[in-house]
């Protein structure tokens, strides 16, 4: 969560406009003195500017303000008027009861919706709107700079994954633990693409040292992969599988098709992504010898 | 500070500025007995590779630039022909993976024409499905491919144009009826819905699914012999589908009707009282699907049979034959869309030429996504909702060129019907329908309706679509 929005939540809070103003502060002279009974109602809005650094002056007590002939009386009309302001404040708790609101809610009143419960959740951050995985494996699909097209094509994606059958389990290929069950995937279509990508996430990339292994040869060394490079790995993989899949359309949904027709193929365990991610662990495991080696030793 | 170099000569002032000495070319002492300076002697031809002489190699200063051609993968057989429209045109009506939802209401023949139904969902019966898959009225762009059952909205407009299309057979009169609206707002499927509600009624439909076919120069097309001023054409290819088309999707209604009049021009003799669906078998080849369509056509509309049902006609994409087609005349003059005969058809009974003989209606609706603009036509469109308003009509630029005589005389009475944005009432009974399909993974409360409702446009419906349903948050 980036710090900024809490250290911005007081000022907007400060800032956050009222529709009804505050009876005290805004009400005429001769109204003033109806609010009186309304006492209470203005302490809880009072409370809102609280937040102000900065003490504006003292607010004029109704009850201080001296009775005035200034003031006509009120006519029949005048006072069906008064009544109905009145109950301004009572009909707006009746529209926010109908929003499924807390009317007695200092922190809802004058906001249509209320305000949002801070911290905000990540998605409604501008750079964190969807879920992590798929905003990461969307710029990968991009080309030319082009995010608008890669989000629906991932959306397409998506939209392929929801509407096909539930896939096959090949138990030669065990999809990552914790997956949900097949039938389950084609109704969540984000934690189809999820569970696709991490059951082929590689574990390690395998780095080689130059001149290392005597004679000139390159010192193969296995090394440990984040989370989200072993995401990019196997997205990688994937796409260039994609690239060699034969395509029988044209239009725009003809890659999103092949996407998704990858990552199908990648859970029912046919997909030569598998083939990949063995070779890459198995070389892994036959290197890890070479982390012994003094010079690789001292570098590490 | 001052400049190290001097402003003027640009030489340093460490350098000793002596006497400048003037840099003669070198002197050649010229051959005896020529009189011509070296200089002035065409400069010597490089060797031709022939005269080259071999005993002497030349190295090259560089290295040899070699391209590498690219290793081209061997992906098998490509896709045939029409494959790969084919997948483009796919059109999928159910997805077994969404959730069924009991509580909408199958289609019957009074849905949409009922305003109580306002702003409720009703799913299409599967014969209906057929009927409308046979005419091409789903088109692969829509979202039915999401939903276990294909079902719409019956909208504001619906009941507006369902209610027109059943005055115009109470009157016997002929509803003339263009669809107007923003992009992506519901137009097409409003044409489904009309044609939804004719089938359910039992009308005849003919439905044109996209004008833009008959006019860019995609099918074949040959003069009729003895049109002349203008020299009509007739597109026989599509008319063969055509026919098709309304055979598949109309079968049980015209096994029904029988003719009124024998055809002896037809290959196949079509006497009196034979049905309409032997008359339709009777074109079995491109070459005689116009004479076989004109004849059913006057079948129809024959006055003297008391009771043919009503006929719906409908275009889509109406800008596309509004303007000169992509074909050429025999002196490669361009052809206006009009002289094509079965646009002509249309057209004619656009403009209320044709009657029908027990009523009916011809929806065309325009269409803003790849369509040209013509200027007489939406001149026209927007002077006839003014004048249905009752507000000041647009008056024509007096300055303009572009303006079509032949399309201002097809629109100047047709009733103009706009597909407005829904509206929050509408959406909300939308969102609740996909929220239960399992589509829309939310609550549906006054918020997210409020927010994909104002995501869409203000309630363009297929940019709430797009906001709700293809979008990376699910």
């Amino acid at each position: 969560m980036p710090p900024r929005l809490n250290l911005t939540s007081a000022a907007f809070r400060a800032l956050s406009l009222r529709t009804a103003a505050a009876p005290s502060a805004a009400q005429p002279l001769s109204q003033k003195l109806l609010a009186v009974a309304a006492a209470p109602v203005t302490v809880v809005a009072r409370r809102f500017y609280s937040d102000n650094l900065t003490p504006d002056s003292q607010p004029p007590k109704s009850s201080e303000i001296p009775p005035s002939n200034l003031v006509p009386e009120l006519s029949q009309d005048a006072a069906a008027a008064q009544k109905k302001l009145q109950n301004v404040n009572a009909l707006n708790r009746l529209e926010m009861v109908a929003y499924g609101l807390n009317p007695f809610d200092a922190e809802e009143e004058g906001h249509k919706y209320g305000l949002p419960s801070l911290p905000l959740p990540s998605e409604l951050h501008k750079d964190h709107r969807y879920d992590d995985v798929l905003g990461q494996v969307t710029r990968l699909l991009m080309k030319d700079g082009k995010l608008s097209k890669a989000q629906r094509d991932m959306a397409m994606i998506l939209n392929y994954l929801r509407t096909s059958p539930p896939p096959k389990l090949n138990p030669l290929r065990p999809l990552i633990p914790g997956s949900p069950a097949p039938h389950f995937l084609p109704l969540d279509p984000v934690t189809y693409l999820r569970v696709a990508i991490d059951s082929v996430a590689p574990l390690v990339r395998i780095r080689g040292f130059r001149g290392l292994a005597g004679g000139g040869r390159n010192l193969e060394v296995p090394a440990p992969l984040a989370a989200r490079q072993r995401r990019r790995t196997a997205f990688m993989w994937i796409l260039d599988a994609v690239q060699k899949r034969k395509s029988k359309g044209s239009g725009r949904k003809m890659f999103p098709t092949r996407v998704a027709e990858e990552i199908v193929a990648v859970v029912e365990g046919r997909s030569n992504v598998w083939d990949k991610r063995a070779q890459v662990h198995k070389l892994g495991t036959a290197t890890r010898a070479n982390l012994m080696n003094a010079q690789i030793k001292n570098f590490l | 500070m001052s400049a190290t170099n001097c402003l003027r000569c640009l030489s340093r002032p460490s350098v000793s500025r002596g006497v400048v000495v003037p840099v003669f070319a070198p002197t050649r002492t010229a051959a005896a007995f020529s009189t011509t300076a070296v200089q002035n002697a065409m400069p010597s031809k490089a060797k031709s590779a022939e005269n080259q002489d071999r005993s002497v190699k030349v190295y090259r200063a560089g290295r040899k630039m070699t391209i590498k051609k690219k290793s081209t993968t061997d992906r098998g057989k490509p896709p045939g022909p029409g494959e790969r429209k084919a997948f483009r045109k796919k059109i999928v009506l159910s997805n077994d993976n969404a959730l069924p939802v009991p509580w909408v209401p199958e289609m019957e023949a009074g849905s949409l024409s009922d305003p109580k139904q306002v702003g409720k969902i009703v799913s299409l019966p599967a014969t209906l499905q057929d009927q409308l898959r046979a005419t091409e009225a789903f088109q692969p762009t829509q979202t039915w491919g999401l939903f276990r059952k294909p079902s719409t909205l019956v909208r504001e407009e619906s009941v507006q144009l369902m209610g027109k299309m059943e005055k115009a057979v109470a009157d016997k009169t002929t509803a003339r009826i263009v669809l107007t609206g923003e992009k992506i707002s519901g137009k097409s499927t409003m044409l489904l819905q009309a044609q939804s509600h004719a089938y359910l009624n039992g009308w005849i439909v003919i439905h044109l699914p996209d004008a833009q076919e008959l006019t860019n120069g995609s099918t074949e097309y040959s003069p009729i012999p003895n049109t002349e001023n203008p020299t009509l054409y007739m597109q026989q290819n599509y008319c063969l589908k055509l026919l098709q088309s309304i055979k598949k999707s109309n079968e049980k209604i015209l096994a029904k009707l029988l003719s009124v009049s024998s055809h002896s021009e037809l290959p196949q003799n079509i006497t009196v009282n034979q049905p309409l669906l032997s008359l339709i078998n009777a074109a079995k080849e491109a070459e005689g699907a116009w004479p076989v369509f004109q004849a059913l056509w006057s079948e129809l509309n024959a006055p003297a049979a008391a009771n043919r049902p009503p006929i719906l006609l409908s275009l889509d994409n109406l800008p596309h034959i509004m303007k000169p087609s992509a074909y050429r005349s025999s002196a490669f003059e361009p052809i206006h869309s009009h002289d094509l005969s079965l646009v002509k058809l249309f057209v004619d009974a656009l403009s209320g030429n044709t009657r029908f003989p027990s009523g009916g209606a011809v929806i065309a609706a325009t269409n803003r996504n790849n369509g040209p603009r013509i200027p007489s036509m939406e001149l026209a469109l927007k002077q006839r909702l003014a004048a249905q308003k009752g507000e000041e009509v647009e008056r024509k630029d007096p300055y303009f060129k572009g303006y079509d005589e032949r399309v201002e005389r097809v629109l100047r009475s047709v009733e103009v019907l706009e597909v407005n944005r829904i509206g929050k009432r509408e959406a909300r009974s939308l969102m609740e329908y996909w929220a239960a399909s399992g589509l829309l993974r939310t609550t549906v409360d006054e918020q997210t309706v409020s927010e994909k409702w104002t995501l869409g446009g203000g309630g363009v419906l297929g940019e709430m679509e797009r906001a709700a349903l293809l979008t990376m948050r699910v």
